[in-house]
C-alpha cells in the first residue's frame, strides 16, 4: 500500500471506477479512498488532502496545474440521463432555472447548452433537493447525479445536456476524471487505477442491481444506464469532446483556458506536459481571461510587480472603464468587544466577565450616530465580538432604532455573528437573516473570512465558523438580495496555495450568486497581545496580492485598498495595483487599531491622494452607487 | 514620448532636460517605476545597501529663515531651541557603543554664536570615542555659512575640519536651486552656485558627498528638472557624489504648513526619475524618514538601491510631522530589504561593504523572477 489517498464522486456513475478500491473489494487498501459531493472531492485535491480525484473537469480546469491519470473518465456520447434540464415548459420560455452547483462541469454545460438554445433565464444556485422543488410554471431546474434519476419521467420538458452537447458538436461529453498534480501518483498507482476500472466496469450488474434496490429503482433502467448510456474511456474522440468544451467554457469566460496532458500506462508522461509560459497567462489575464486556480499562484510567484500592476490596472479598467476612485464616508462601530472564540491573531477581544468587556449603552451609541450624520456619512459599518448576552431581540431593536432615529445605512455583522446568532436563537442563518433584515440591515460586511482554507482556519481561530459555513452566510445573504464585500486576512499560517485557493472560493460563489461588491486584502497586524508571529510579508507582497486578487476575480466589480492597516501612503500606491476604491473615510475603528495600527484619514486627505495618483474621486455608497460628481 | 525614453534607457543613452520633464509629467508611473528598476538592477543587481548610523543634530539655533523648515529657532534660548554640550553630543555615540554605528551623520542650524573650535572639537571628541568613525558632517550650506562667519575660504574650512576628522558631506541644504525658488524659500543661506562651490571643492580635496533635492512644496516640475541637470553636470565634472536622496517637503508646523504634502506617488516618481535621469550617480537612496519605512520598501522596485541606516534619532522630520519612527534596528532594515526580495548588504560611508547578508527565504515575496518587458534587456552587471 502507498498510503495514497483518492478522493471520488459518490454517485453510482463513478462508482465503477473506485468500487475495487472499496471494503471487501479486490484492491481495498492498495490506495485509501475518501468518498464525498463533487464540490467537495475538488476541495480536498486542491488542499492537498488525497493525492488524486474522481472529480469534475470543471473543477480540474479552475484549480489548474493538474493532469488526467489513467485511461479511464465519466462520459456520455448522447443521452445521459443523470443530467438534465427539467421544467413543465419548454427550455426557451423559462424565466428562472435553479442550478443544482454541486457540480459546476454540469453548471458550466447548462450554460453552453442554454446560450445555444437562445434561452436566458435568471440563474440561482440551489441544492438538488431546492431545484426540484422550485420547479413550476417557468421556473425550471437542472439536476445531477443520482437525484436525476429519481425524477425521470417526472417532468413534460427534459433537456438532457449530454445529448444536447452531442446534438451540438457531434463529440461525447466527459464530465469527470481522475485528475491529480503531476507527479503526485506513481505509474504503479496509475495502473492500479485501471484494474480498478476493468473490475468496476465486469461489476456493472451488480452495482445495477444493489443501487436498484436501496433506492426503489429500476434495475434494468440502472443496468442501461451504466452499460449504454455511460462512456469510460478516455480515447481519442472523448479527449475531443473535453477539448471542445474546455475551449468554449473559456471563451465564455466560464473557465479558464485549459488543456490537460493524459498520463495513463499506456501512454506514461512522457508527452511534454501543457504548461504555459508566463508570459502566456499574462497575456491571457490582460485580455480578460479567466484564470486558473495554479496560473494564479504562478502569478504571485513568478510576475513582476510591474506586470502584475499593469494587468492589474488592466482588469480595473475594464470593470470599471473610468479613471475614478470611490470612497466611503462611514463609521465603523464596533458594538462589543466581549468574545467567546479566543483567535489567536486578535488584541481586540475580551472573554466573557472580563471587567475590560463592553457593550456600548445607546448614549454612546447616539452621540456617535449624530456625528456620522453631521459629518455627512452615509452609513455604519457595525461590528463585534460573538458576545453571548447579546440576543437577536437586541439586535432588532438597536437596528430599528438606528434606522428610525439615523436612516443611515446598515452594514452589519459579519457571517460570523450571524451564525452566532443563529446558534444561540436555534434559528436557521435564513430566519436569522430575514428577521435582521427585517429590523433594517442592508448588508453583510464580509469581514471574518480570513484565509477560506480549513487547516489554516483551525490553527488560528480554532472556533470559529469553517470556510464553508461563512461562504453558506453570504450564498444565503446574496441569495435574498443582500450584498456583501470579501475580504481575506494572509500573513498568518497561509501560503501562497491558500491565498489563491481563498480567492477561488470567493469567485465559484461569485459566480453563483453575483452578490459581492468588492474584495479588500490586508496582511495580519501584529501586535502585543496577539499570539502568532509575524511572518515576512511586507508591503510589496501586499501589492503583489492585492494585484494577484484583481486579475483572478474577474467577476468582482470593485477591488479596495486597504488604506487603515497600510496606511494613507500605501493606500494610495495601491491604486496603482488594481485597486478603484479606497474604502472609508474613518472615524475611528477599534480592532486593527488595538493591534498597534492607528491610522487617520480625512476626506480632504483621500481626495488629495486620489487626485495625486492621477484619479477624480467620489463618495459612494455600500452599492457602489456614486453619491456626488467625480472631480 | 515614454518610448522614446525606454530606446534611450535600453540603449544606455543619456536622458536629456525634456526627457526628465516629461517623466514628472507622466501618469504612468508603473512605466517609469519599470524603466527605473531595469536601470538599478544593471547596476547593482538585488544588492540594496543599508548602514548604521547615528543621527546627531547638535544645534537647531539657526539664522537662516526657510520656509519649510519646522526644525530651526532663530535664537538660542528662544523656546524650544537647543544646543547640546560637547559632551552631550558625545554621549549619543558612547550610548551606542555597544552595537557600535560606522558613521555619525551631524547636520545643524545656523548658529551664529559658536566659535568655529567648538565644531573641531566636536569631531575631534567623536574620533577619540571611536578612531574608525566615518564622520559625515555639516552640509554645504553649513560650510558655506561657516566660510562666511569665520571669515575663511572654504578650502581652509574643510581643511581644518578634515584635521579634526572630518570625513566626508551630507547632501543636504540643496533644497532647489532654481533661483525662482530659492529666493522664496530660503533666501538667506547659501544660493546654488555656493552649494555646489561647496561640493566641488570639497570633491576636488579627495572627499565624497551626497545630494538632495526637497520636492513637494512650491516648486514645479521644470525647477526640479533644473536640480537634476545642475547635480549631474557638477557630477561630471568631479564624480564626487555617492549617492542621489530625494527628500519629501512635510508641511506641519512651518511656513509652507497651508500646502499640502506631496503623496507616495510623488516619493516613488522622484526616486525613480533620480535614477533615470541621474545617469552618473552610482546610488539613489530611499530616505524611509522622509517616505515611511513601507514606501521606501516600495521605492527599492522603483530605481532606489539604498535605504539608508539606523538613524536612531532624526528630529529635523520629526519637527514637520513625519509619521515615521525615530529609528529603525539593523534587523529592521535587513527584514524591509529582504521583504522586497532583495540582498541586504551593510556598507560603511564610502559604500565598502561591511557585511553580506543571505536573500530571503520566501520565495513568494520575491520582487521579480522575470519581466515580460524588460526582461529581454536585463542583464545583471557584476
Amino acid at each position: 500500500m502507498s498510503g495514497k489517498t483518492l478522493g471520488a464522486v459518490e454517485y453510482l456513475n463513478a462508482r465503477p471506477l473506485w468500487d475495487a478500491f472499496g471494503a471487501g473489494k479486490p484492491l481495498e487498501g492498495v490506495l485509501g479512498l475518501d468518498l464525498g459531493l463533487p464540490s467537495e472531492v475538488a476541495r480536498k485535491l486542491a488542499e492537498e488532502e488525497v493525492a488524486a480525484a474522481l472529480m469534475p473537469v470543471a473543477a480540474a480546469a479552475t484549480l489548474g496545474g493538474l493532469e488526467i491519470v489513467s485511461d479511464a473518465c465519466i462520459g456520455a456520447r448522447g443521452p445521459v440521463r443523470s443530467v438534465v434540464l427539467v421544467s413543465e415548459v419548454p427550455l426557451h420560455e423559462l424565466t428562472e432555472l435553479r442550478l443544482d452547483l454541486s457540480s459546476r462541469t454540469s453548471a458550466v454545460l447548462a450554460r453552453l447548452v442554454m446560450k445555444k438554445r437562445k434561452a436566458s433565464p435568471k440563474l440561482f444556485g440551489a441544492t438538488s433537493k431546492e431545484a426540484i422543488a422550485s420547479v413550476g410554471g417557468t421556473r425550471g431546474a437542472l439536476v445531477i447525479g443520482d437525484p436525476a434519476l429519481a425524477i425521470e419521467g417526472k417532468y413534460p420538458h427534459v433537456v438532457d445536456l449530454a445529448q444536447a452537447w452531442h446534438e451540438d458538436t457531434g463529440l461525447p461529453f466527459v464530465f469527470a476524471a481522475w485528475f491529480a498534480r503531476p507527479g503526485a501518483l506513481s505509474l504503479d498507482d496509475v495502473r492500479e487505477l485501471e484494474k480498478a476500472k476493468a473490475y468496476g466496469l465486469e461489476s456493472r450488474p451488480a452495482l445495477a442491481r444493489a443501487h436498484a434496490e436501496a433506492h426503489g429503482l429500476s434495475e434494468e433502467g440502472l443496468r442501461s444506464y451504466l452499460q449504454t448510456n455511460l462512456r469510460y474511456d478516455l480515447d481519442d474522440e472523448a479527449m475531443r469532446g473535453l477539448e471542445r468544451f474546455l475551449d468554449e467554457a473559456a471563451s465564455a469566460g466560464l473557465l479558464p483556458a485549459t488543456r490537460f496532458t493524459r498520463v495513463s500506462s499506456a501512454r506514461p508522461a512522457t508527452t511534454p506536459r501543457h504548461k504555459p509560459s508566463l508570459d502566456t497567462i499574462l497575456a491571457r489575464a490582460e485580455e480578460g481571461a479567466r484564470l486558473s486556480g495554479d496560473e494564479g499562484e504562478r502569478l504571485l510567484a513568478e510576475a513582476s510587480l510591474f506586470d502584475l500592476g499593469l494587468v492589474a490596472t488592466s482588469t480595473r479598467q475594464r470593470k470599471n472603464p473610468n479613471d475614478v476612485v470611490t470612497y466611503i464616508v462611514d463609521r465603523n462601530v464596533n458594538y462589543t468587544n466581549v468574545c467567546t472564540t479566543s483567535c489567536r491573531f486578535c488584541a481586540f477581544y475580551r472573554k466573557p466577565g472580563d471587567p475590560e468587556g463592553y457593550v456600548l449603552t445607546r448614549e454612546v451609541l447616539a452621540k456617535k450616530l449624530q456625528e456620522v450624520k453631521d459629518k455627512g456619512g452615509v452609513q455604519i459599518l457595525l461590528q463585534g465580538g460573538l458576545n453571548p448576552d447579546l440576543r437577536i431581540g437586541w439586535y432588532e431593536d438597536l437596528f430599528r432604532w438606528i434606522k428610525s432615529e439615523y436612516q443611515l445605512g446598515l452594514h452589519a455583522l459579519s457571517p460570523e455573528e450571524i451564525l452566532h446568532i443563529a446558534q444561540m436563537e436555534s434559528l436557521s442563518v435564513r430566519q436569522v437573516l430575514e428577521r435582521l433584515h427585517g429590523a433594517g440591515l442592508d448588508s453583510v460586511p464580509g469581514g471574518g473570512a480570513e484565509i477560506l482554507v480549513d487547516r489554516v482556519r483551525r490553527k488560528i481561530a480554532k472556533t470559529k465558523c469553517t470556510s464553508e459555513e461563512w461562504l453558506g452566510v453570504m450564498r444565503t445573504a446574496h441569495a435574498m438580495g443582500l450584498r456583501s464585500s470579501a475580504t481575506m486576512m494572509y500573513g498568518t499560517v497561509d501560503n501562497a496555495r491558500d491565498r489563491i485557493h481563498h480567492l477561488l472560493k470567493i469567485r465559484d460563489l461569485q459566480d453563483e450568486t453575483g452578490g459581492f461588491t468588492a474584495f479588500f486584502c490586508w496582511d495580519y497586524q501584529f501586535e502585543e497581545g496577539t499570539h502568532i508571529m509575524p511572518g515576512e510579508h511586507g508591503t510589496l507582497l501586499y501589492l503583489r496580492q492585492q494585484a494577484v486578487a484583481r486579475i483572478m476575480l474577474d467577476n468582482l466589480d470593485h477591488v479596495g485598498a486597504s488604506w487603515v492597516t497600510q496606511g494613507p501612503e500605501v493606500g494610495q500606491v495601491a491604486l496603482l495595483f488594481g485597486a478603484d476604491d479606497f474604502g472609508s473615510v474613518m472615524f475611528e475603528e477599534n480592532v486593527v487599531s488595538s493591534a498597534g495600527t492607528t491610522f487617520r484619514m480625512d476626506a480632504e486627505g483621500m481626495e488629495e491622494r486620489i487626485h495625486a495618483a492621477g484619479y477624480k474621486a467620489t463618495r459612494r455608497n455600500v452599492r457602489y452607487d456614486w453619491l456626488t460628481e467625480p472631480r | 514620448m515614454l518610448e522614446q525614453i525606454e530606446k534611450k534607457v535600453v540603449a544606455g543613452e543619456r536622458l536629456d532636460a525634456d526627457d526628465a520633464l516629461a517623466l514628472f509629467r507622466s501618469h504612468d508611473l508603473l512605466a517609469i517605476g519599470r524603466l527605473a528598476n531595469m536601470v538599478r538592477e544593471r547596476r547593482h543587481g538585488d544588492r540594496t545597501y543599508f548602514n548604521k548610523n547615528l543621527r546627531v543634530e547638535v544645534t537647531n539655533v539657526c539664522m537662516a529663515s526657510c520656509l519649510f523648515c519646522s526644525f530651526a529657532k532663530l535664537e538660542e534660548h528662544m523656546p524650544g531651541s537647543h544646543t547640546m554640550t560637547h559632551e552631550e553630543a558625545w554621549g549619543k555615540l558612547e550610548a551606542r557603543m555597544h552595537d557600535p554605528p560606522s558613521e555619525v551623520h551631524v547636520v545643524n542650524g545656523l548658529h551664529p554664536g559658536l566659535p568655529f573650535s567648538y565644531y573641531e572639537k566636536l569631531l575631534e571628541g567623536f574620533k577619540r570615542i571611536k578612531p574608525d568613525i566615518h564622520l559625515k558632517c555639516f552640509t554645504g550650506v553649513e560650510m558655506h555659512f561657516f566660510a562666511q562667519h569665520y571669515g575663511m575660504t572654504v578650502r581652509e574650512v574643510l581643511e581644518k575640519l578634515r584635521a579634526a576628522g572630518l570625513d566626508s558631506l551630507p547632501g543636504g541644504g540643496a533644497e532647489i536651486f532654481h533661483p525662482e525658488v530659492r529666493s522664496r524659500i530660503s533666501n538667506d543661506k547659501a544660493t546654488a552656485d555656493e552649494w555646489l562651490e561647496v561640493h566641488r571643492v570639497a570633491h576636488a580635496m579627495g572627499m565624497r558627498s551626497n545630494a538632495t533635492m526637497l520636492y513637494g512644496h512650491i516648486e514645479t516640475f521644470e525647477h526640479r528638472v533644473d536640480h537634476l541637470m545642475r547635480l549631474r553636470g557638477l557630477q561630471d565634472e568631479t564624480k564626487g557624489f555617492q549617492a542621489y536622496i530625494p527628500l519629501a517637503f512635510h508641511p506641519d508646523g512651518n511656513g509652507m504648513k497651508h500646502l499640502p504634502a506631496p503623496t507616495a506617488m510623488d516619493d516613488l516618481r522622484n526616486v525613480a526619475v533620480g535614477r533615470l535621469v541621474l545617469d552618473n550617480f552610482d546610488h539613489i537612496k530611499a530616505y524611509w524618514v522622509s517616505m515611511t519605512p513601507k514606501i521606501a520598501q516600495v521605492a527599492l522596485a522603483f530605481g532606489a538601491d539604498d535605504i539608508d541606516g539606523t538613524i536612531v534619532h532624526e528630529t529635523i522630520y520629526k519637527a514637520a510631522g513625519t509619521r515615521s519612527p525615530d529609528g529603525l534596528s539593523e534587523a529592521d532594515l535587513i527584514r524591509l530589504i529582504r521583504e522586497a526580495g532583495r540582498k541586504p548588504v551593510e556598507r560603511d560611508t564610502l559604500y565598502n561593504v561591511v557585511r553580506e547578508h543571505e536573500k530571503t527565504s520566501l520565495p513568494e515575496s520575491a520582487l521579480k523572477v522575470r519581466d515580460r518587458k524588460a526582461g529581454r534587456h536585463l542583464e545583471v552587471l557584476p
